[in-house]
C-alpha cells in the first residue's frame, strides 16, 4: 500500500513548479510517478504503472482538496449473476469508498437516506484499466486496483450428457 | 398474420460475406498437437476464431464477440438444449441450429445476426411468451430478467394466441423459507433441475410431464434441503424462482452494488453486497473460478437480515447489573480505569479473537497487547487458550495447501473430522463435481455425515487413521495408488483431545508418501478452516506463548468473541467486548464497544487457502459504531501506549512487515515442498508419543444456519433452522388452503 504514499509524495512535490508556471501547461507540467517509487513496491501486488506522463488536473479543476484524502477503487465489475448478458462486462470502473460516520444516515423526517458525501453517487467507467488509473492519477486520487476475477470455463459438449462412465452410477438425472 | 420484417433493425450479413472467403488456409491440423488441447478455427460473422476442440458452437460465438441469447445454456451446468433461443445460421445447414447443443466444427461458417436467425428467435420467443404471464410489474425479477430483455429485442408487441382456456396455470411449489416460487412464470429451461442434480446434489428436484405440461417440482411435498439452494434464484432466467426474504423489498435499479468478501465461512467467497440507503438489501455471488465459481451458500446469501437486529450502536458501560450507554470517551476511560483497577500485569492481560475479527483489528490488538507486556493471545475456540498443536511457524501446517480449484485435480480424497458440506458448502460442490465427472474416490474418518457424494467410511476416531495408515483397507490401497491424493483435515481436529496424536500420525504418513502427497506441483495435505478470521490469526501469530497460556487472566479483551465458554473467564476479571452484535460475548462484558460488521468496513480477510482479499464497505456502520482497528488505536492512546499507525495505509504497512502475503491481495502463495515437509517434520517431532484416547471426531457444526452472531440474529436463518434442521412445518406448506394473495 505504500505505493499510494509514494504517489502522494510525488504528487505534492509536483505542485510547486505547477504553481510557478501556469503558462506552459500541457507537456511541461507533468510528473512521472514511475520514477520515484520506493523499492518495496515490486513486492506488493502493485498495478502495472502506466507509462504515460500524468498531467495533474486537480490543480486547476477546482475540486475540493479533501478529495485527495479519499481512496477510490479501480475494478472491473463482475457480471450480475442474475443474468447472462455479457455486454459492458469488460469495462473498468472507478468509484469512491464510502465515508465512515458522516457518509449516510437515515433522515428522521421521512426515513430516506441522506448523505453528506457528494461523491457517493459518482462512478465512472473506462475502457481499460490503464485509462482508469491514468484518470485517477490525473485527479490526484489515491487508488487501489482490484484484480479482475479469474474465469475458467472448460469446453462444453452436449455429448457429455451421454458419456459412459464405468463403476456405479453416480448421478440420477431428473430432467 | 404476416409479420413485416424491418430491414433497419436487421443488419444483413451479405456485406461481410466477402471477407470470409479464403479463411480456410489457416486451419490447423490436429495431428500436430496433443489430442486434448487441439484447437479448431471457424468463422463467426466473418470473424475468424480459434477455440479448443470440443467446444460448443455458442462458446465459439462468444469468443468472436457475438452475443447469443440463451435461456437454458449455462456455463457451469451441463448442456440441455431445450429452449432453442440460441439459434444461429450455419452454412450449408438447411435449418437454424441450436448453438449450445452443436459442437463447433472446424472451418464452418456461422452467422449470428441474419434475418433468418432473427425470425427463428422471434418464433421461439413467441412460443415462450404464449404462456408467460404479464407479471413484470409485480415480479421481483423485473429489471434483471433475461426473458424481459430478450423480449425487448425478439418479442412481438401483440399475441397471436387467443386460447379460450387462457394461459397455462401451474401450482406453486413450496421449496422452503428461502426460495419463493411462481411457477406460472417458468419457461422450463431446467437450469434449476440441472443445478440441483449436478451441483447441489438434491436429486428430488425434477420435472414431471412433458411439453406444455412439463412441471418443475420436488415430486413429493418436500422442501429443497440444500445449503446451496439460494443459487437457483440466480440461475432462473425468469421470475419463477425468486428469493423469499427479498420478495418485494427492492428493485435492482435502486441498489448500489459493492464488491466485497464473505465471512460466513473460511472460503472467502466473493460477494456483491447490494444496498439501498443505509441497509443491505441482498447479497449476490460474484463469479471467481479461483474461489467460489458462481455459487454461494445460503448462509452467505440470506443471513444479511441479521445485520439489522441485535446491533450494538453505542458504547455501553456496566453499572451494577445493567448496561448504561456512554460516550466513546467515557467508555475508553472506563476501560483504562478497569485495566489499572484489575491490577493485570504482563500475561494477565488476555485478548481473545473471535470468528468475525478482521485482520487489521487483530494486528492492532496483538500489537497493543504485546505493548502492554502480554503474550496471552487466545482464539475463540475449544482449547483456544493454548498454543495450537500444528503451530503457526509454517504456513502449510494450517492452510488449505492444495488450493480450492486444486480439489478438482485430486483423484482420491480423505476427509478427516470434517463435514465440508457445512464447513465450506461451496467447496463441497467442487468435490461433488469432481466425484461426478472423474473417478474420484472419497474416504471419511470421523462422525458419519450426509455428504452430496458417496464415501468409504473408515471409522470415527484416531484409531481408524492408524488403521488407514497400515494400508490394508480397500480405500487405503486406492489412496496409495492415486496420482494426486488429497487429505482434508477439518479445523475441529486441532480442537480434539487426540489432536496431537492425529497430527503426528498424519505428518508421518505424509512424510512416507511424499512422492505423491507433497511434490513441487502438488501439496495434498490441506487443513480446512471453518472460521473466516482463523487463517489470518495464525498468519499474524495471534496465539499464546506456552507460559502465557497457563496464566489466569485478570483483564480480558474479547474481539468479536461470541463462542467463549463463560466459565473460562475468571469471575473477578475485567472484561471488554468489542463487536457488532449483542450476543454472548457482550453479556459477559463490563464495557461493550460497538464496532462495524463485515459489510461496513473495508478490511482484509484471509481465506483457508491463505488468499488475502480486500472487502469493501457497502453501508456505514449504525449509530456510534466505528471500524474495529480504529477503536483499538483510540484505546491504545487512552491506556498510554499509542500504536504507531494513524491511517489504514500505515496499518497495512505494518501488516506487510508481519507477513507480505497479508497485503498481496487475490493471490495464493504456495509453500515450497521442502518447507512444507520441514514443517511437518517439526510437527511430528513435537508431537511424538502422544496417546490416542479414541474419542470420535465430532462434527463441529450441528446447525449450519446459525454459526455466528450475524446468522444467529437473522430471522431467515431462524426459519431455516426450524424447517431444515428441526424439520418443522413453519406454515408455508398449506398452499392449497391459504388465499392465493398470500403467495402472489
Ligand atoms: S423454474 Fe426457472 S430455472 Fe427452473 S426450469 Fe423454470 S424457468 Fe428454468
Ligand atoms: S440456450 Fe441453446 S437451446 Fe437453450
Amino acid at each position: 500500500m505504500s505505493i499510494l504514499q509514494a504517489w502522494r509524495q510525488a504528487a505534492t512535490s509536483s505542485v510547486g513548479p505547477i504553481r510557478g508556471s501556469y503558462t506552459a501547461f500541457d507537456r511541461g507540467l507533468t510528473t512521472k510517478s514511475t520514477s520515484n517509487s520506493p523499492k518495496e513496491l515490486s513486492d506488493i501486488a502493485a498495478p502495472a504503472q502506466p507509462t504515460r506522463d500524468v498531467m495533474v488536473a486537480d490543480v486547476i479543476s477546482g475540486a475540493p482538496s479533501q478529495l485527495r484524502h479519499r481512496a477510490v477503487r479501480v475494478y472491473q465489475p463482475t457480471r450480475n449473476t442474475m443474468q447472462c448478458g455479457q455486454a459492458k462486462g469488460d469495462r473498468w470502473r472507478i468509484d469512491f469508498d464510502i465515508l465512515q460516520g458522516g457518509g449516510r444516515w437515515e433522515n428522521p423526517l421521512m426515513g430516506w437516506a441522506s448523505s453528506a458525501d457528494y461523491m457517493q453517487g459518482t462512478r465512472m467507467s473506462f475502457r481499460s484499466k490503464e485509462d482508469a488509473i491514468h484518470f485517477a492519477e490525473k485527479q490526484g486520487w489515491d487508488y487501489y486496483v482490484q484484480q479482475s476475477t479469474v474465469k475458467r470455463i472448460p469446453p462444453k459438449n452436449y455429448a457429455e450428457n451421454y458419456l459412459y462412465r464405468p463403476g456405479t452410477l453416480r448421478i440420477m438425472k431428473t430432467k | 398474420m404476416l409479420r413485416i420484417v424491418s430491414t433497419v433493425s436487421r443488419p444483413s450479413s451479405t456485406g461481410r460475406l466477402g471477407k470470409v472467403v479464403g479463411s480456410q488456409h489457416s486451419r490447423r491440423t490436429f495431428a500436430s498437437t496433443s489430442a486434448k488441447q487441439a484447437d479448431i478455427t471457424l468463422t463467426v460473422d466473418g470473424k475468424e476464431v480459434t477455440v479448443p476442440q470440443g467446444s460448443a458452437l455458442i462458446q465459439a460465438c462468444e469468443a468472436a464477440g457475438a452475443t447469443i441469447p440463451r435461456f437454458c445454456y449455462h456455463e457451469r451446468l451441463a448442456i440441455a438444449g431445450n429452449c432453442r433461443m440460441c439459434l444461429v445460421e450455419v452454412e450449408r445447414s438447411p435449418k437454424p441450429v441450436a448453438s449450445c447443443a452443436m459442437p463447433a466444427m472446424p472451418g464452418s461458417k456461422v452467422w449470428t445476426n441474419t434475418p433468418l436467425v432473427h425470425e427463428a428467435r422471434e418464433g421461439v420467443m413467441e412460443f415462450l411468451l404464449a404462456n408467460h404471464p404479464l407479471d413484470c410489474p409485480v415480479c421481483d425479477q423485473a429489471g434483471e430478467c433475461d426473458l424481459q430483455d430478450q423480449a425487448m429485442r425478439y418479442g412481438s408487441d401483440r399475441t397471436r394466441f387467443h386460447e379460450i382456456t387462457g394461459k397455462r396455470a401451474v401450482e406453486n411449489k413450496d421449496l422452503g423459507p428461502l426460495v419463493k416460487t411462481s411457477m406460472n412464470r417458468c419457461i422450463q429451461c431446467t437450469r434449476c433441475v440441472r443445478f440441483a442434480n449436478e451441483v447441489a446434489g438434491v436429486e428430488e428436484l425434477g420435472t414431471t410431464g412433458r411439453g406444455n405440461d412439463l412441471q418443475i417440482g420436488m415430486y413429493v411435498e418436500k422442501t429443497m434441503d440444500s445449503e446451496l439452494s439460494g443459487n437457483v434464484v440466480d440461475l432462473c432466467p425468469v421470475g419463477a424462482l425468486t428469493s423469499k426474504p427479498y420478495a418485494f423489498q427492492a428493485r435492482p435499479w435502486e441498489l448500489k452494488n459493492t464488491e466485497s468478501i464473505d465471512v460466513m465461512d473460511a472460503l472467502g467467497s466473493n460477494i456483491r453486497v447490494d444496498s439501498r440507503g443505509v441497509q443491505v438489501m441482498r447479497i449476490q455471488p460474484r463469479t471467481n473460478d479461483d474461489v467460489n465459481e458462481e455459487w454461494i451458500s445460503d448462509k452467505t446469501r440470506f443471513a444479511y437480515d441479521g445485520l439489522r437486529f441485535q446491533r450494538l450502536t453505542t458504547p455501553l458501560v456496566k453499572e451494577g447489573d445493567r448496561f448504561v450507554s456512554a460516550s466513546w470517551e467515557d467508555a475508553l476511560a472506563a476501560i483504562a480505569k478497569g485495566l489499572t483497577a484489575s491490577g493485570a500485569q504482563g500475561d494477565e492481560i488476555q485478548a481473545i479473537s473471535g470468528h468475525l475479527a478482521d485482520t487489521e483489528a487483530m494486528v492492532a490488538l496483538k500489537d497493543l497487547v504485546n505493548r502492554l507486556g502480554s503474550d496471552n493471545l487466545a482464539l475463540d475456540q475449544v482449547g483456544g487458550t493454548a498454543p495450537p498443536v500444528h503451530g503457526v511457524d509454517v504456513r502449510s501446517n494450517y492452510l488449505f495447501n492444495s488450493t480450492i480449484p486444486g480439489v478438482e485435480e485430486a483423484d482420491a480424497i480423505l476427509l478427516i473430522g470434517t463435514n465440508p458440506r457445512h464447513e465450506a458448502a461451496v467447496l463441497n460442490s467442487r468435490i461433488r463435481k469432481s466425484w461426478l465427472h472423474t473417478g474420484l474416490e472419497v474416504g471419511l474418518i470421523g462422525e458419519r455425515i450426509d455428504t452430496t457424494y458417496g464415501y468409504d467410511y473408515l471409522g470415527g476416531d484416531a484409531n481408524a487413521l492408524s488403521e488407514f495408515m497400515t494400508g490394508k483397507s480397500e480405500f487405503a490401497k486406492k489412496f496409495k495408488a492415486a496420482k494426486k491424493p488429497l487429505i482434508i483435515v477439518g479445523s475441529a481436529v486441532a480442537e480434539h483431545p487426540d489432536a496431537a496424536a492425529t497430527y503426528n500420525a498424519l505428518s508421518r504418513y505424509v512424510e512416507l508418501n511424499k512422492s505423491t502427497l507433497v511434490t513441487p506441483e502438488w501439496n495434498g495435505f490441506s487443513i480446512l478452516q471453518r472460521v473466516a478470521s482463523r487463517p489470518a490469526a495464525y498468519e499474524i501469530g495471534f496465539v499464546p506463548s506456552k507460559k502465557a497460556s497457563t496464566t489466569k487472566p485478570k483483564f480480558v479483551y474479547l474481539l468479536n468473541a461470541d463462542e467463549v465458554d463463560p466459565k473460562s473467564i475468571p469471575q473477578d476479571a475485567f472484561v471488554v467486548y468489542q463487536g457488532h452484535h449483542g450476543d454472548l460475548g457482550a453479556q459477559l462484558a463490563d464495557v461493550c464497544l460497538p464496532a462495524a460488521a463485515y459489510t461496513e468496513k473495508s478490511t482484509t480477510w484471509v481465506n483457508t487457502e491463505g488468499r488475502s482479499q480486500l472487502g469493501r464497505s457497502a453501508v456505514p456502520p449504525p449509530g456510534a459504531s466505528r471500524e474495529d482497528w480504529k477503536i483499538i488505536r483510540a484505546l491504545s492512546e487512552v491506556v498510554g501506549s499509542p500504536l504507531p499507525y494513524e491511517d489504514v495505509l500505515e496499518i497495512r504497512d505494518r501488516m506487510w512487515e508481519i507477513s507480505p502475503t497479508l497485503v498481496r491481495y487475490d493471490v495464493t502463495e504456495p509453500t515450497s515442498a521442502e518447507v512444507a515437509l520441514a514443517g511437518l517434520k517439526a510437527l511430528s517431532v513435537r508431537t511424538t508419543g502422544a496417546k490416542i484416547s479414541g474419542a470420535i471426531f465430532q462434527k463441529p457444526i450441528t446447525n449450519f444456519y446459525q454459526t455466528d452472531p450475524i446468522s444467529r440474529a437473522s430471522v431467515t436463518m431462524a426459519q431455516c433452522t426450524r424447517s431444515f434442521v428441526k424439520g418443522e412445518n413453519y406454515g408455508f406448506s398449506d398452499i392449497g388452503k391459504a388465499p392465493e394473495a398470500a403467495f402472489a
